[in-house]
């Protein structure tokens, strides 16, 4: 008898464990979608193109404004792939070759920030210039 | 040469510490005939990196732009879940253990655990795989001189074979750990690679711009410590290292190990009761 209750009260507890989960997985799905729609930024004021042919980046220098978030357009026009990378900008993204990716950066100080291609880091270097 | 084999050895380093560690788990508990499903994991994402890679530019197109991100952060957030779930039933094998100077103990490995495993091994390798496969298959294309090309490719191709050796070494080394230790150390090692991939996953979803950084950069250490150095690197590919964080990777960091703790002693209340 003894043994059957304490069973009755080992499963309301798991029963409320189960419904504070619930809640709790409610609530992040609802913060996640709420930043989508209410916090993330939709667009960025700067736009800065960069191409990497042969192995380099042209042009190898950009300029930018400081206080402003950026875009800024990689294409990789050679045939093998290149991966973008800068510990400054704290970015490393992959770019297939023939493909143009988009690098999200927030509004910088002034600075020169130095960028590579991280497969060919002898050629392929550059930096973004902030003022 | 070394430039080309500094990349691939990087890039298969943590998947190396993974699978030795994994491999060594399974000796340490007497589970050595289970190794196909380490084996097995691990080869389907080299085929899956194979495969991803090569795939065609309509499938590429599907995960371009933020997809790309968003999957990479995608895989991050399954490797934390698995090494998080395995370092806890780690730590709970440890507390049943008796003796101080066991090297060896025979426990019971339900079936989803070896599955946990199986994905384990196929998400550590596979993180790193798809780059490590689209750089060696870049180098193939490169034009030049093509000894000088032949060469960039042995060295990247050495690396990865390193990398193997080390997964191997990384076993021998944990195998000669007594059981004690060897949860206390590779439980630890697990926890901050799995702390990294939170935060490279944050990183990422930051790069897809789907997550504000908050405050970016939040310092400069790359005085002290720098990727683009040897020793940087390797802290860089196996705990995440990076020197201009964002505020949001450093706090998906330090937040992680709380997270785990608040796991581990739930964990253990339930036993208790």
């Amino acid at each position: 008898m003894a043994l059957h209750r304490e069973n009755g009260a080992d499963g309301v507890t798991r029963a409320s464990g189960r419904i504070a989960v619930w809640r709790g997985g409610v609530c992040g799905v609802a913060a996640v979608l709420w930043w989508f729609v209410a916090v993330a930024p939709v667009w960025a004021d700067q736009e800065l193109a960069l191409t990497i042919r042969n192995h380099q980046f042209e042009p190898s220098e950009v300029r930018a404004t400081a206080g402003t978030p950026i875009l800024l357009k990689v294409t990789n026009a050679d045939t093998a792939p290149e991966e973008f990378e800068s510990t400054a900008l704290n970015r490393e993204q992959l770019i297939r070759a023939g493909h143009t990716i988009t690098i999200r950066l927030p509004a910088l100080k002034p600075g020169t920030y130095e960028f590579f291609g991280e497969f060919n880091p002898q050629t392929a270097t550059g930096r973004l210039i902030v003022k | 040469m070394l430039a080309t084999f500094v990349i691939t050895w990087r890039e298969t380093i943590e998947a190396a510490l993974i699978i030795g560690i994994l491999l060594a788990y399974l000796r340490k508990i007497g589970h050595q005939h289970e190794f196909r499903y380490i084996f097995g994991g691990a080869l389907l994402a080299v085929l899956a990196s194979g495969l991803f890679a090569g795939a065609s530019s309509l499938a590429t197109r599907l995960v371009e732009g933020i997809g790309e991100e968003l999957f990479d952060a995608l895989i991050l957030l399954a490797a934390v879940s698995v090494l998080t779930y395995m370092v806890v039933w780690m730590h709970h094998n440890a507390k049943e253990i008796k003796g101080e100077l066991l090297s060896k103990a025979d426990q019971a490995l339900a079936r989803h655990q070896l599955w946990a495993l199986g994905t384990l091994a196929f998400v550590g390798v596979f993180r790193e795989g798809v780059e490590t496969v689209l750089f060696l298959w870049g180098l193939f294309l490169q034009a030049g001189p093509v000894a000088d090309m032949t060469w960039q490719v042995t060295g990247g191709l050495v690396g990865v074979a390193v990398g193997i050796v080390m997964a191997w070494l990384f076993f021998k080394g944990f195998g000669h750990l007594d059981l004690r230790p060897f949860f206390k150390v590779t439980g630890i090692l697990l926890l901050f690679i799995s702390a990294g991939m939170l935060s490279s996953a944050g990183g990422r979803l930051i790069a897809a711009g789907l997550l504000p950084p908050l405050v970016e950069p939040l310092w400069d250490s790359s005085w002290l410590l720098s990727e683009r150095s040897l020793v940087g690197s390797l802290v860089a590919g196996l705990f995440g290292y990076r020197s201009h964080p964002s505020l949001l990777e450093l706090l998906l960091y330090v937040g992680y190990f709380p997270l785990v703790l608040i796991w581990l002693r739930r964990q253990h209340h339930d036993l208790a009761q």
